[in-house]
């Protein structure tokens, strides 16, 4: 075994994934803003400017800066080493990108060509910046898990995705490659490769370590473990040629990670209510209630003589925004609630490694994020979610989505500052106590 | 013959499991219970840490040479974990549910950190670097089933 250029406790300064985590709740108060003055338009087709801008604010203002900042952290965790300069690299690639999907979110509500050209130049850096760092970290021979692997194909399919992005965003402003045909299908691709391969295959990579970290649970079963995330991004390559047949599989692949996930929750042995595990429960079954939605014959949407007692609406955008709202963001809402105060908690106890006395100053995890305040973000989240279905069902009830939504992302901001604003004070009683 | 990161690893998990029962049991205001696991488990640890600290620790750093090494991060977390298992004996004592599950969840995510250290790099180096690694096991063993 190469052990050299392993580093016992290389976590990177607390400051830098905070900043991801901070930002990204303010992407989704932008996101309410937007859909409450959009009305009720926005919800016609995945097509409308505002609808682009509300699905990015989303996915990339909120899904990939938080996995963004916890990827920076569990590289060390998990591979036994860091990123380079991690404060460099951090802070350019956060505000770099930071930008780039303000002006991406305004590009689409504004249609401004030099927004466009703003959006795809700080988008390509500031992702190809942090882009680059973490390919150097996984390229190297560092300890080889499934979860690394299932790391690798994530990282791939967001490099892929900027890819697309960036020659639809070229389209944009009038600078189009002859070879490439850009169709509904390539915008298909692309989403897929964000939604499925880069979001999708990291929570199966991260499902594969937290479950039997945090929870005492059995590992997943072998053959998930090895070819889950290796079969997913196939058959999102085989979309690009078969796109039927591949996303059949791709539901049914998400049906089998859903019973695993079940199954291993089952079989914990920490059983003390915990809301993280309730996330991963509602996301699992969200994951066999879109097998049946998608499976249901087409007859069942937006048909006048409907075989349910209510038309079901555009199935696409029905589909998209349960996989999001239910599976996505309930999972790393859920791991949230875990990583905010390991965090704090981990930095500070590693503070006092070498001055045991400080231990003392600092408090256990659960006042750095109250259980039932966890617990009232997860409600939250559930009744922000029944309204966003509602609205595609009568997209009059914008409002209400609206003003739900916004309810919950500033009560995961005040979590967020709360759990923040402790570490800092402890932080600060540590540094007095050690000058005397 | 069991390997060092055979048998210390199984070991992390016994202490898990007996973690795990302990706490379910606070949750269920079981008291008692929660004892007679909380007991178990406290004994399971003081023994592993032992094994570690006043045999392979040794062990591996005269091998080695490396006195303030991995050893040494490992010793000082060992020290922060007895510290948080005190808190956890009081709040046991006090029967103080919501102070014990706060705590509890502070001991689990640092033990599972240091264990993951231990488990990725500390073991597979130590059974690099030690030749009589299994004997050390089943002397382990030996005093384990007096």
């Amino acid at each position: 075994m190469n052990m050299s250029g392993l580093s016992f406790n290389a976590l990177p300064p607390i400051d830098l994934p905070f900043r991801f985590f901070l930002s990204a709740p303010i992407f989704i108060i932008a996101c309410a803003l937007l859909v409450l003055f959009s009305g009720e338009t926005l919800w016609l087709s995945r097509w409308q400017p505002n609808m682009l801008a509300l699905t990015h604010g989303f996915t990339l203002g909120f899904l990939t800066m938080v996995m963004m900042g916890a990827l920076l952290q569990l590289l060390p965790v998990i591979g036994g080493i860091g990123v380079v300069k991690p404060r460099l690299i951090a802070t350019t690639s956060h505000a770099l990108y930071c930008a780039g999907v303000i002006a991406l979110m305004l590009s689409f509500v504004f249609a401004t060509n030099w927004l466009t050209l703003a959006a795809l130049i700080l988008l390509s850096l500031g992702l190809g910046i942090y882009l680059s760092a973490i390919i150097w970290v996984l390229i190297k021979k560092i300890s080889q898990g499934d979860s690394i692997n299932c790391f690798r194909l994530a990282i791939t399919s967001l490099a892929i995705l900027l890819l697309l992005g960036v020659l639809l965003l070229a389209n944009r402003v009038g600078i189009a490659l002859p070879s490439i045909i850009l169709d509904k299908h390539l915008t298909d691709i692309h989403a897929l490769m964000g939604l499925v391969g880069w979001a999708g295959i990291l929570i199966v990579a991260v499902s594969f370590q937290v479950l039997p970290m945090f929870h005492v649970a059995p590992n997943m079963p072998k053959y998930i473990r090895q070819y889950l995330g290796t079969s997913i991004f196939i058959l999102l390559i085989t979309y690009v040629f078969y796109a039927e047949v591949a996303l059949g599989l791709l539901f049914i692949s998400h049906g089998v990670f859903a019973f695993s996930l079940f199954y291993v929750i089952n079989q914990r042995k920490r059983k003390v209510p915990d809301t993280s595990i309730k996330y991963w429960q509602l996301a699992a079954g969200t994951l066999l209630l879109l097998n049946i939605l998608y499976f249901l014959p087409d007859s069942f949407y937006s048909s006048v003589q409907t075989p349910l007692f209510i038309a079901l609406p555009d199935k696409a955008m029905l589909l998209t925004a349960i996989f999001i709202y239910f599976y996505l963001l309930s999972v790393i809402q859920g791991m949230l609630l875990k990583i905010l105060p390991f965090l704090s908690y981990t930095h500070l106890q590693q503070r006092c490694l070498v001055d045991f006395s400080a231990m003392q100053f600092i408090p256990h995890m659960h006042d750095f994020l109250n259980k039932k305040h966890g617990l009232v973000l997860y409600y939250m989240h559930i009744l922000s979610g029944l309204s966003l279905v509602a609205v595609l069902f009568e997209p009059s009830l914008y409002a209400v989505f609206a003003i739900l939504l916004l309810l919950e992302f500033v009560w995961l901001l005040v979590l967020m500052v709360r759990c923040m604003r402790l570490y800092f004070t402890v932080n600060k009683k540590i540094n007095l106590s050690n000058t005397p | 013959m069991s390997s060092i990161p055979e048998y210390m690893t199984t070991k992390h998990r016994e202490c898990d499991e007996f973690f795990s029962e302990a706490e379910a049991a606070v949750a269920d205001k079981d008291w008692s219970l929660a004892l007679t696991k909380w007991q178990l488990f406290a004994s399971e640890l003081t023994e592993h840490l032992a094994q570690e600290e006043d045999t392979l620790f040794p062990q591996f750093e005269q091998a080695t040479g490396m006195t303030s090494g991995p050893t040494q991060v490992m010793r000082m977390e060992h020290q922060q974990m007895r510290a948080l298992v005190q808190s956890l004996d009081n709040a046991l004592a006090a029967k103080d549910k919501d102070e014990y599950l706060g705590l509890s969840e502070t001991l689990m995510v640092m033990m599972q950190q240091h264990n993951m250290k231990e488990e990725m790099m500390l073991y597979p180096m130590m059974a690099q670097h030690l030749s009589d690694g299994e004997q050390l096991i089943e002397g382990f063993k030996a005093n384990e089933a007096v």
